[in-house]
């Protein structure tokens, strides 16, 4: 038996409705199957008041064991530090949050919020947000760059906005199951089981990728969003294309560019007018280049790949 | 002044592209520079497409800085043929604003790769 403890902060509430539409396995799977006591959780717990406090209290003194604290939404300080604009259980939640996670075995950022900062944290930021062990790509954090979890891991980031269902009971399961050795965090503590590839892998639209036929507007079947439409796929790492959402499409596959939701600069440019599903250029050449890609090699690339375009690449192939 | 005939390949395309040809041989003066430098340069012509230019052919060439020749800006040519709203096969330009057929060694100041 694991106890989990899953708050939230500056947020929407957006990673627990996906949390809530887990499949493999769902969020009852935990329950029943793999040992989780869900201690409290915002849409599920039945406590109110009082009740709560006590909870968090007891988790923080230890007199209830806190294996897995899970948050999600921003560490907000506003104002002046204080953290006084999202008070939960008559304090401010930062507080909370830095005891849950001194108190907790694994601690578990859900979001791009609890990760990075996300959303809240565009500038000018004025909740003062920051996630629990980054800012943006800047280490550190509501928790501080040197923070380890009583069993020695730093915070476990699963990013995304929403991060999918999936990706989060798959890591809890790991966590809870005793496996969490298993997991390998790339430099931004996202586990490399799920963001060591792109968004682009599997991508259905790879083919228009690879022969630089574009989308020039919303709603083209073919043509590849990158080029004009600001997709991100080529530079974010997520396996949107591999775990499928709902089981049955993506972003990118239903004709909408990736926002490179699970990366630390999300939202990109920070979301100044012509920036959003507007591919940024430089004398015509993307700003942004597929990860790994010199400008340089692309232009050379991608010059030999419209040239050898077949005819079918340039038409809508998805016939009804 | 002509106007744009809708996307549709063949003799249409062959037609138009011979009209395009002729008025810039024959002297037509585009606005081939400034090269769109920047995001927001981009911004300004395709706004400057809509609402000068609309269906006016001309008005089209013009504003978007249509060539019949190649055109090196940054160190890079930036023929039709490269551009990413280029149609290789029905030598093509599906960019929203122009959709016009065009030649590979053409150029404009939209070009994107």
């Amino acid at each position: 038996m694991a106890n989990l403890l899953w708050l939230q902060g500056g947020a929407c509430s957006g990673n627990t409705m996906s949390f809530l539409n887990a499949e493999e396995p769902s969020a009852c799977d935990l329950v029943t199957d793999f040992g989780i006591n869900v201690l409290w959780q915002p849409s599920l717990g039945l406590e109110l008041g009082d009740n709560v406090k006590a909870i968090l209290e007891k988790c923080v003194s230890g007199e209830i064991p806190l294996d897995i604290f899970v948050f999600e939404g921003t560490v907000v300080n506003a104002p002046n530090g204080t953290g006084e604009w999202n008070r939960f259980c008559g304090r401010p939640m930062k507080l909370w949050a830095q005891e849950l996670a001194a108190a907790a075995q694994f601690v578990v950022a859900i979001g791009d919020c609890a990760t990075w900062g996300g959303i809240p944290a565009t500038a000018p930021n004025p909740s003062e947000s920051q996630g629990l062990q980054f800012l943006k790509r800047q280490r550190g954090g509501a928790l501080g760059a040197g923070f380890t979890s009583k069993a020695g891991l730093p915070v476990i980031n699963i990013p995304g906005c929403p991060a999918h269902p999936d990706w989060v009971t798959q890591i809890l399961v790991a966590v809870a199951t005793g496996r969490a050795g298993d997991l390998s965090l790339d430099e931004l503590q996202r586990p490399k089981t799920f963001f060591s590839s792109f968004t682009q892998t599997g991508c259905t639209r790879n083919m228009h990728f690879a022969y630089k036929v574009s989308a020039t507007a919303f709603g083209q079947r073919k043509g590849c969003l990158f080029y004009d439409l600001g997709c991100r796929g080529p530079m974010t790492h997520s396996p949107c294309n591999r775990i499928l959402w709902n089981r049955v499409s993506s972003k990118t596959r239903a004709g909408m560019p990736c926002m490179g939701c699970t990366e630390p600069e999300f939202p990109f440019f920070d979301l100044a007018p012509g920036t959003v599903f507007k591919t940024q250029t430089v004398m015509g050449v993307p700003k942004d280049l597929p990860e790994g890609v010199d400008k340089k090699g692309y232009v050379k690339l991608t010059a030999a790949a419209k040239g050898a375009a077949p005819a079918w690449a340039e038409d809508d192939i998805f016939v009804v | 002044m002509a106007e744009t005939e809708p996307a549709a390949g063949g003799e249409g395309d062959e037609r138009l592209r011979a009209e395009i040809a002729a008025k810039l041989k024959g002297g037509l003066e585009t606005e081939a520079w400034p090269r769109a430098g920047s995001s927001e340069m981009v911004n300004e012509i395709v706004g400057r497409l809509r609402s000068e230019a609309q269906d006016d052919l001309v008005a089209k060439l013009v504003v978007a800085g249509v060539t019949d020749h190649p055109i090196e800006a940054d160190d890079l040519d930036q023929p039709c043929e490269t551009c990413m709203y280029y149609l290789v096969h029905r030598r093509f330009c599906e960019l929203p604003e122009l959709m016009i057929p065009v030649e590979p060694t053409w150029s404009c100041r939209l070009w994107r790769i």
